[in-house]
């Protein structure tokens, strides 16, 4: 292959790395954690809360990689808002929003890991194995092993195998005979079904969330017009025929109560012994799969959390400390130290609260990180139509515009129906939206005490030691 | 002879630069390649801490980042003689580096080496370190010199 000209950046991300980037990191969050939460929620038809969730996801997915293609930067959804409203409350209000997101991902991530984690060796304490866990992934970011594009697909693979042991379970108790298809379209609730269905789709969306990650990696995809909105709907596609297979498969050869009931409810499957193979190397075997396809979804909401402070620390909107970069390992430290310690506090109060007999952390947390997805999805649809017209090329991805307002509406009716059916979720927004406010607050005040009388803010310090950082 | 001079954005590569036009004869220098490489996966892709300047949110860009590094480490040979290239790659940094200085046949690699101690020992390597592995030609590893003690501080 030739070189390519100077001062052109030769990309590295083929669009069958992003296809995998993409799937693996959708794949981890969700299915693997809520699934119980989801079939609670709805009943035997419970597939339809994900096929409708995945629906959803994905048109907002086609908004996505139309502002790819004409924005391949690795600001995402931050930077469609200010090119679309050039308004920079809601900018800030967006970029904390995603932080916040993330943070709360991440801590839903944490103690789904620990739940499985509990089916292998349950002696150590849930909240020590959800900290540590966090900090370990902190540990690996800043050393730079999430670097490697083998292990990220290695990962992948593994999440795959996993939901593919379910379908092969579910297919296997098909091919005997023993399925009920009538299961399918049963709604547990007394209420209205289609209320069942929306509560389900609120639940089910965490496990599409994660594809916004994409955006880390557009600027160096190969001819990303072409490979971006090909990979990531892909992907997305993907990922929603796996998990309304595994849907179907769980609410087939599992009880929908014990479904609901189970803290690592894809293990119940394993567990009805459907397969001629023991029951206790299956569950080891899936439990540690599990965990793996959570870590990988969980390193990625890690990497994005301190991408995103690098970044508003070199927007000045929040202190400076946090662009910090280690002088060897080139990773912004104060920024996962910072993250590791809001994930840990979300866990801590969430275990104050479930002693305190309140709702379990995982769905707690998934609800939240929803409400701040949903409003950061819903922004991003208005801004792909509100830039139309700008910044075209002939090779720009188009959505489909009727779709796109599909999924604004979408978008916001799920929105409106997670805030008015769980309006306490709204505290836990409050509060993490208070921390990136307070950040501001912080670099307002004191921000210009790192820096001499009549410097401007941001300008560099001449002074500056050769090893500051180190 | 084609040199390689690969910058990470930080200060020390910068001094890794001005360290090989303290010494190397211009003369036996035909040209110099003054690379930097993007890591897609990382927390940061690319940080160039040689351009602290405040950024809007349209601007924050790795890209521009590496480019903006590259150019104030080419800078550093502007009338030096040598025929100064400018690249930018993205991956793995010691093997685009690595990669870099076969397809051009490079005489000599300069790298920095910006930390001591336990983080790039004990835990994976530097990238310096992978650089001297496994190299197709000489490496000159440019480390710090030493100063006030470390400050307190994760790695």
């Amino acid at each position: 292959m030739p070189d390519a000209p100077e001062d052109q950046l030769k990309r590295s991300i083929t669009g069958r790395l992003l296809f995998f980037y993409v799937l693996g990191d959708v794949l981890g969050s969700g299915i693997y954690v809520l699934i119980g939460a989801v079939a609670g929620a709805v009943g035997g038809a419970f597939w339809i809360a994900f096929a409708v969730g995945v629906s959803i996801a994905t048109i907002t997915g086609l908004a996505y990689a139309e502002l790819v293609t004409k924005y391949p930067r690795a600001a995402g959804a931050a930077l469609y808002v200010n090119k679309a409203f050039r308004n920079k409350a809601l900018t800030f209000l967006v970029t904390i929003s995603f932080l916040s997101a993330s943070f709360a991902a991440s801590g839903s991530l944490a103690s789904g890991f620990a739940k499985y984690f509990a089916e292998v060796w349950d002696l150590p304490p849930a909240l020590l194995v959800t900290i540590l866990f966090v900090l370990v992934l902190s540990i690996v970011n800043y050393i730079g092993i999430t670097e490697s594009v083998v292990v990220n697909m290695l990962m992948t693979f593994v999440e795959v195998a996993g939901l593919v042991i379910i379908m092969g379970i579910g297919l296997w108790y098909v091919v005997e005979g023993n399925a009920h298809f009538g299961t399918l379209t049963e709604f547990t609730t007394e209420g209205n079904e289609i209320f069942a269905v929306v509560a389900g789709v609120a639940l089910a969306f965490f496990a599409m969330t994660g594809f916004e990650n994409a955006a880390n990696v557009a600027e160096e995809t190969i001819a990303p017009k072409k490979t971006f909105p090909r990979a990531l709907v892909g992907g997305m596609v993907a990922a929603g025929v796996i998990y309304v297979l595994v849907a179907m498969t769980a609410a087939l050869t599992v009880d929908i109560p014990v479904l609901a009931d189970s803290d690592a409810a894809l293990l119940e499957v394993v567990r009805e012994g459907i397969i001629p193979v023991p029951v206790g190397v299956m569950t080891i075997l899936f439990a540690c799969i599990a965990m793996i396809a959570i870590t990988n979804t969980t390193l990625v909401s890690v990497v994005t959390q301190s991408r995103i402070l690098y970044g508003m620390a070199r927007e000045d909107v929040v202190p400076g400390v946090f662009a910090k970069i280690h002088p060897e390992r080139r990773s912004p430290w104060v920024g996962l130290v910072f993250s590791f310690v809001v994930v840990a506090a979300l866990l801590v109060v969430g275990d104050v609260i479930v002693r305190a007999g309140g709702e379990d952390v995982v769905s707690r947390l998934a609800t939240v990180t929803v409400v701040f997805l949903l409003f950061i999805y819903a922004l991003v649809i208005v801004s792909a139509l509100k830039l139309r017209g700008q910044d075209e090329s002939e090779e720009t991805f188009r959505a489909n515009t009727g779709l796109l307002l599909v999924g604004l509406v979408g978008n916001a009716v799920l929105l409106a129906y997670v805030v008015i059916d769980d309006p306490s979720s709204l505290y836990w927004v409050g509060g993490l939206l208070a921390i990136g406010v307070g950040l501001f607050v912080v670099e307002y005040l004191f921000g210009s005490r790192d820096r001499p009388a009549g410097r401007e803010r941001g300008e560099p310090d001449p002074t500056d030691d050769l090893m500051k950082g180190a | 002879m084609h040199v390689v001079v690969a910058t990470d954005g930080s200060r020390q590569s910068l001094a890794a630069a001005k360290k090989l036009k303290e010494f190397a004869d211009p003369d036996r220098i035909t040209d110099i390649s003054v690379v930097a490489v993007l890591r897609p996966l990382a927390a940061v892709a690319f940080a160039d801490d040689l351009d602290d300047k405040r950024k809007a949110v349209d601007e924050v860009s790795f890209k521009a980042a590496a480019e903006s590094a590259v150019a104030a480490v080419a800078a550093t040979y502007d009338g030096w003689g040598p025929k100064v290239h400018r690249k930018i790659r993205s991956g793995s940094p010691a093997k685009e580096i690595i990669r870099l200085a076969d397809s051009v046949g490079a005489g000599l690699i300069v790298v920095a080496n910006g930390s001591r101690g336990l983080s790039d020992t004990v835990l994976m390597g530097s990238t310096a370190q992978r650089v001297q592995h496994y190299a197709p030609c000489p490496v000159l590893v440019v480390r710090p010199t030493p100063r006030k003690p470390r400050r307190g501080g994760k790695g």
